[in-house]
């Protein structure tokens, strides 16, 4: 994280969302979450989570509302401003995203190599990622040969390899067992302890349990505010929608 | 430093990943550059032994009588008006007697009893030894036709039409060689990058989401395209070198090759030859690529 980072990392406001004909991803959003905050955003299937990451590295563009993040309102940014954000960004896809002929250190080294990082860089990080997630075995195995899970896995690597100011992951745990799991989110928290902001979207209560983070819940799109009592853990971070406002 | 590692990096491995259709393309580069250094050379030795026949070239005017000095000026002044030659030489009737007796060697008593003036004067004219030259020359045979005194124009006529024509007929036929290669060269880069780019249309939508630039998107292929041009061109003249050699070896001492001088194309010709298709390729590459900017 470097020192000039904005205070607020990601601010949503009143974005909304709609696919044809008429499904209503997001309907007036509003959230702010502070640089080197985890989140957890939760909710059922099709609650609005993955539309709502999508439109933070902007894969998507809101119909509506303004979608900030390190300060640039994606709405506004193009070309090689969004390319430079997009390298600052570590995005893990639900459905992985990976190439299956290309083999693990390659998916991984990927997003180093668009930033251009060294070489000699690329192949260190790499293999410390293989470790701290268990598949240094896998280094020369093209991605498509994996279990679901191992994938999974990469695809996390691949969004932490350039240690990104922020991480948008998709379920991340979807695939992975107990233990797997855990090692993950050790990695996530040894990113937000480094000073990273971590959006996790996931329906897995486990992850978020013990407290220590914010969550929020989408539900047919809306941001719910949280129960009552409930500890947001998110300082002067906002948490706003319109439910909230009434 | 790390962008040109980067881009090599990349390049090679699409280069292995999409190597058959990259033979493909290889193999119809090569034989583009073949055929038109095939026809390319034979034009340009052609025109070498135009030049080379043109040494020998003459046009020789016998008049009707012999000229005194202002008339020998006279025709001087007008050829120089009409044309640029080498050199003008009059040969009076004794002088071509003398000639044709050491011509005719030990058969000279053929002349026994013939005035030595039996022959006509005439103007020995030889003109600048260049192709352009040989494509004047009917020109100004008729031009020498019109001059006073003059009963007839000689010259290899006939094989320097014929001679005129093949060449204007090679030409015809490295030009269009040449936008053969042209055609390929373009069309067939941009073909294989434009299937490259849908088939690897996901692999660039991501790297657009890592935040790639699109000079990292484009350049391994404005490289690859490069690449193929740059081996292509090669493989042609080398091919074409080989046969070169088989042929110059196969007919050495014939005739023909005895009579011009067979060459290879010099070093420049070389390397100009490979920089266009290495430029066309490299060409037809970066304009195949321009939607990637769009995905």
């Amino acid at each position: 994280m470097t020192a000039n980072s904005p205070r607020v990392m990601v601010e949503l406001i009143k974005v909304s969302k709609t696919y044809p004909p008429s499904v209503h991803a997001l309907q007036d959003v509003s959230l702010s979450v502070r640089s080197g905050e985890m989140l957890f955003l939760t909710g059922k299937s099709g609650a609005g989570k993955t539309t709502l990451l999508r439109l933070l590295c902007r894969s998507e563009v809101p119909d509506k509302g303004l979608v900030e993040v390190a300060g640039q309102d994606l709405e506004r940014i193009s070309g090689s401003g969004l390319q430079q954000l997009r390298r600052r960004i570590g995005m893990a896809y639900q459905d992985f995203r990976l190439l299956p002929r290309h083999t693990v250190a390659q998916n991984i080294a990927l997003a180093m190599e668009v930033a251009y990082r060294k070489p000699s860089f690329i192949r260190k990080r790499t293999r410390e990622l293989l470790e701290r997630l268990r598949l240094s075995d896998k280094y020369h195995t093209p991605a498509g040969e994996l279990s679901r899970g191992e994938q999974q896995r990469i695809a996390i690597a691949r969004a932490l390899a350039n240690r990104p100011d922020l991480v948008l992951a998709d379920e991340p745990t979807g695939n992975l067992d107990r233990e797997t799991s855990t090692l993950v989110m050790e990695l996530f928290r040894e990113h937000e302890e480094q000073g990273a902001t971590l959006i996790i979207a996931t329906h897995d209560r486990e992850l978020f349990d013990d407290g220590g983070h914010r969550v929020v819940e989408l539900r047919d799109g809306r941001l719910l505010a949280p129960e009552d009592g409930e500890d947001t853990g998110s300082g002067d971070a906002s948490l706003q929608s319109e439910e909230a406002d009434q | 430093m790390n962008f040109l590692r980067a881009i090599i990096g990349q390049t090679l491995r699409n280069l292995r990943r999409t190597w058959s259709s990259q033979a493909l393309t290889l193999l119809t580069i090569t034989l583009s550059v073949l055929i038109f250094s095939f026809f390319f050379l034979i034009y340009i030795n052609m025109i070498n032994a135009g030049r080379h026949m043109g040494d020998n070239l003459r046009l020789i005017v016998y008049l009707d009588e012999e000229p005194g000095k202002p008339l020998q000026d006279e025709y001087r002044r007008k050829i120089l008006k009409f044309d640029r030659v080498e050199r003008i030489e009059f040969v009076s009737s004794r002088q071509a007697y003398e000639r044709f007796r050491k011509q005719l060697g030990h058969d000279q008593d053929v002349l026994e009893g013939m005035p030595r003036n039996f022959l006509p004067p005439s103007i020995e004219v030889y003109p600048i030894r260049s192709l352009a030259t040989l494509t004047r020359i009917k020109r100004f045979s008729d031009y020498l036709q019109t001059l006073p005194g003059v009963l007839k124009v000689q010259y290899g006529r006939e094989w320097i039409d014929r001679f005129y024509s093949f060449v204007k007929l090679m030409r015809v036929v490295v030009i269009l060689s040449g936008l053969l290669l042209l055609l390929t060269t373009t069309f067939m880069v941009a073909h294989t990058i434009r299937l490259t780019l849908c088939s690897r249309e996901r692999e660039l939508e991501l790297l657009r989401l890592l935040g790639a630039s699109n000079q990292y998107i484009r350049a391994p292929f404005f490289l690859e395209g490069a690449l193929q041009g740059l081996v292509g061109s090669i493989c042609g003249l080398a091919a074409l070198y080989v046969f070169f050699d088989w042929f110059r070896l196969r007919f050495a001492g014939t005739a023909v090759l005895n009579l011009f001088p067979f060459t290879f194309f010099p070093i420049p010709v070389v390397l100009t030859i490979i920089t266009a298709a290495t430029l066309l390729c490299a060409g037809g590459s970066f304009f195949s690529t321009r939607r990637i900017t769009r995905l």
